[in-house]
């Protein structure tokens, strides 16, 4: 029988909603009032019957009936608490999938700087930049503090290696507005000499109160100088920062003689990551929201840094950027990378889950130790889904499926067999009354009202366990929704860095100038640059350059060079997408296909046109191809977004992205979802607009599942190509 | 009279209460070798040896399956018939204690005598008495000699 000892959710625990509190009374006290029915049949036996045995025949059944009667009461209490207990649980999970999702998410973004940062500290137009302003500090004071010295155009005498660095500073800021341009996550991005002073930057609105400022004593920059080569890099976490007003986080490494990864410092880039703009929009998301688009009261989402302080915040006004954090003080400083805690506590006056997650940063990229935090009132756990949808599932067949948990179904089934047994009784008493004759008719109502109450209350608990589950099957719908929000949105953020770096390296000088003079010698150049690329970024197979006739010029690995050579792409769709370019900041995608620029089975190819000499618009004279890797990409972050009890996948759990036409392009589980096919999901998962989720239920092989989808909404710049994500999980 | 209702399958019975010792359930059955299949087997209700019908092979359907839903009506043999107080009903059941296994009981239902309908020539079947109409459901009224005395069906025993 169930055991009342461990209950924590008992009935006058304040998170009981009233409709519970209602259903237990009524539950409890028709169950009371069997007792006196009982010690009535019990009088009238004795009235009734002469027979010794007869008179213990009834008494036997009304002590079962007590028996029963208070076996149910118990049961009553255990089932509450079970009904909460399964409500927390399932929404602690749910929370701390967000808290998680929220700094992976901009881990993930912030591995990607790191990248970034490294590879265009290599930009010819910067060390020579540097070089030229450290050779002459002189002229360098003369242009960018014209005010303060003799303003150079003012005195009508400017020497050649002050207009050559006049022009190297002008070259400098136009290719740092291009990159600014083409990655637009970034406020600003400088380079300063040795001794600190910033000479060229992306932000032409602030160029004048940037130029010539001097950042020696800021961390980045000390840090940057002490960079042992080129393959290092230095993160300073949010702090103040003289190159803006708000707080700032900064990417910073060592510019380099030569543009030699191994050659002399002589200055150093910095690249100021817009934090606050993204982490606003992946703290905001997630949240619930009310109809007029606002978070609801109560949630909040944010991230505090190693100190415990916060860094960013979905509200300000409670919870300000730059305070400790309105938490127990063991949120503030998890230790260990990955921990999660969970705890009940009053945040701004509310009675809320707090869900704590540190960062574990993401591939080889440690992170900074941050840590997400969720908080959500404590009533929002167990508050019953508005959602009343109709999916086509029976009570029953949801009360025994993997979506309740063991101990409720163990609670279900003992509620069951009590109903049964207080039935039999009941009919056993009607036949031992009418065996009685007309002395026994007297007994017929109590049998009736204990049949009558034993069914209501069991009634009752049977509405509540359908209740429960039907919030269970919505909370995992939901879940599964988040899941397939969060493998969209990786793969849309993913997708934009490719846009991004296949603008920014079409403007590269090497390519232009390698298609403009086609020499060999050129085309060697290019294919050396695109192999450095190439290293410097792991996510690509290949990266190619076609010539205006669709002929292959030169490419990353030259493992490939010979087969490529040879081939003609004029006809491919990138090719011609990436001809039609007139501007560098355009740029073309081939969607998921069979390419023979490659062996692999699935390719997805980024193009940009190379313009003439290097104009951010101008006559296209070829295209680059960059082939992303796909599978090996996209598999983990599917992986990552797999529905998990307890850190473990669930069993049959899948993921999969289908592409505008339907059709699978990419899956967990190759055998029930292989790609190329298309499945039996319903519509309202299929034909999804732009940015909306979904969830539902559908069939497959005889097997039911629930399925969470979303469609793509783009990135930035990055306006996806049609794409859903979806995430299913067996429930039979 | 009162009748107890039980479901086979989809098709709710019902029994007179007066021709019914008591209802039971998770009986262990212990089968007898030789026994026709009709039979579940034998059970031991307080020093009393009583066989149980399966109801379901009984009428050539689904064989009832033991379940936390199904039970066993033991209904009383004639002499114990004769024992219930006020009698006033021709009820006969078997010279023996016998038991039938039912897929899950149902109501108890109060029936006038005017209520009970003649069956159906088309569904006839030998264990049928009466049909009874609730609302929109119908229920049959068994003839429980008729089942307890199968070796007058010799058919059913083959």
């Amino acid at each position: 029988m169930s055991d009342t000892k461990d209950i924590k959710f008992n009935i006058y625990n304040p998170v009981i909603t009233y409709e519970h509190r209602a259903a237990f009374d009524l539950i409890v006290s028709h169950l009371q009032e069997i007792f006196p029915i009982c010690n009535q049949g019990k009088c009238k036996a004795l009235e009734v019957s002469d027979d010794p045995q007869k008179q213990k025949q009834i008494n036997d059944l009304m002590e079962k009936v007590e028996f029963f009667s208070n076996s149910l009461i118990t049961i009553t209490k255990v089932f509450f608490d079970q009904l909460y207990r399964a409500k927390q649980t399932s929404s602690q999970s749910i929370s701390q999938s967000t808290a998680m999702i929220k700094i992976d998410m901009i881990e993930r973004n912030l591995l990607e700087r790191t990248c970034d940062v490294r590879w265009w500290a290599l930009e010819k137009a910067f060390w020579e930049c540097i070089t030229l302003a450290d050779q002459n500090p002189d002229q360098l004071t003369k242009i960018i503090k014209p005010t303060r010295k003799a303003p150079a155009k003012q005195s009508g005498k400017s020497s050649k290696a002050e207009s050559d660095l006049k022009n190297a500073i002008e070259l400098a800021c136009t290719r740092l507005e291009d990159i600014r341009n083409s990655y637009t996550l970034y406020r600003d991005l400088v380079i300063a000499t040795i001794d600190g002073t910033v000479v060229a930057n992306s932000n032409a609105e602030r160029r004048d109160s940037i130029l010539g400022t001097n950042v020696s004593d800021e961390e980045w920059f000390q840090k940057a100088l002490q960079t042992k080569d080129g393959t290092e890099y230095f993160v300073q976490d949010i702090s103040k920062s003289k190159l803006e007003d708000s707080d700032s986080l900064i990417y910073s490494t060592a510019l380099r003689a030569n543009g030699d990864e191994q050659g002399e410092v002589i200055g150093a880039m910095g690249v100021l990551f817009d934090f606050q703009g993204e982490g606003q929009i992946i703290l905001n998301d997630y949240m619930p929201q009310d109809r007029s688009g606002s978070i609801l009261d109560g949630w909040f989402s944010f991230f505090t840094n190693a100190d415990g302080r916060v860094i960013g915040s979905s509200d300000e006004h409670f919870i300000p950027s730059g305070d400790l954090a309105d938490l127990p003080r063991r949120h503030w400083r998890l230790t260990t990378p990955g921990e999660v805690l969970v705890s009940n506590a009053i945040v701004c006056g509310n009675r809320s889950l707090v869900v704590s997650h540190k960062s574990e940063g993401f591939d080889e990229y440690k992170g900074l130790g941050w840590t997400s935090h969720l908080v959500l009132p404590e009533s929002a756990m167990f508050e019953r889904s508005e959602e009343n949808i109709d999916y086509g599932i029976s009570p029953q067949e949801l009360m025994n499926s993997k979506l309740i948990p063991d101990t409720n179904k163990q609670t279900y089934q003992e509620i069951q067999r009590n109903k049964g047994d207080i039935q039999l009784i009941s009919i056993n008493g009607i036949i031992l009354a009418t065996d009685l004759g007309k002395a026994g008719t007297s007994f017929i109502p109590i049998f009736d009202q204990i049949t009558t109450t034993g069914n209501s209350t069991t009634g009752k608990m049977e509405e509540l366990l359908s209740e429960m589950s039907a919030d269970m099957l919505q909370q995992n719908l939901k879940a599964l929704e988040n899941f397939s929000k969060q493998a969209i949105d990786l793969i849309d953020r993913n997708l934009f860095e490719r846009a991004a770096d296949v603008r920014w390296w079409s403007t590269d000088h090497a390519f232009w100038e390698a298609l403009q003079n086609n020499t060999e010698e050129n085309f060697e150049e290019a294919s050396k640059r695109l192999g450095i690329i190439n290293a410097s970024y792991t996510m690509y197979r290949d990266l190619v350059i076609a010539d205006s006739n669709g002929r292959i010029v030169a490419n990353s690995k030259s493992e490939n060079r010979d087969k490529l050579k040879r081939m003609n792409v004029s006809e491919q769709s990138w090719f011609r997408q990436g001809m039609q370019i007139s501007r560098s900041v355009q740029y073309g995608v081939q969607d998921v296909c069979n390419s023979d620029l490659e062996n692999e089975e699935t390719s997805l190819i980024y193009c940009g046109g190379i313009l003439e000499n290097g104009e951010r618009e101008g006559k296209v004279l070829g295209v680059l191809g960059i082939l992303f890797d796909w599978e090996n990409l996209v598999c983990p972050i599917l992986e990552g977004c797999l529905p998990r009890i307890k850190n473990e996948v669930v069993e049959g759990g899948a993921a999969f992205y289908m592409n505008d036409d339907k059709e699978i392009i990419a899956t967990t589980d190759a055998e029930n979802f292989p790609i190329g096919q298309e499945v039996n999901i319903p519509a309202e998962n299929m034909n999804l607009e732009a940015g909306e989720s979904a969830s539902g239920i559908f069939t497959d092989k005889g097997r039911k599942f629930i399925i969470g989808s979303s469609k793509t909404q783009g990135y930035r710049e990055y306006k996806g190509l049609g794409w859903t994500a979806h995430v299913v999980r067996p429930i039979d | 009279m009162l009748y107890s209702t039980f479901y086979l399958g989809e098709t709710q019975m019902g029994l007179p209460i007066p021709s019914i010792l008591e209802i039971g359930r998770g009986f262990d059955f212990h089968p007898v070798r030789g026994a026709p299949e009709v039979i579940d087997g034998l059970i031991n209700l307080r020093g009393k040896v009583v066989t149980i019908i399966n109801t379901g092979l009984a009428f050539e359907t689904q064989k009832v399956l033991a379940s936390d839903e199904s039970r066993v009506y033991i209904l009383k043999n004639n002499a114990e018939l004769r024992e219930v107080a006020d009698a006033d009903f021709d009820i006969e059941t078997s010279p023996d204690n016998i038991g039938i296994h039912v897929d899950r009981i149902a109501d108890v239902i109060s029936v006038e005598k005017e209520e009970l309908q003649p069956v159906p020539a088309n569904i006839n079947h030998p264990f049928y008495k009466h049909v009874v109409r609730r609302g929109n459901e119908f229920i049959i009224i068994l003839e429980p000699q008729k089942i307890l005395n199968l070796n007058e069906n010799q058919e059913l025993l083959s």
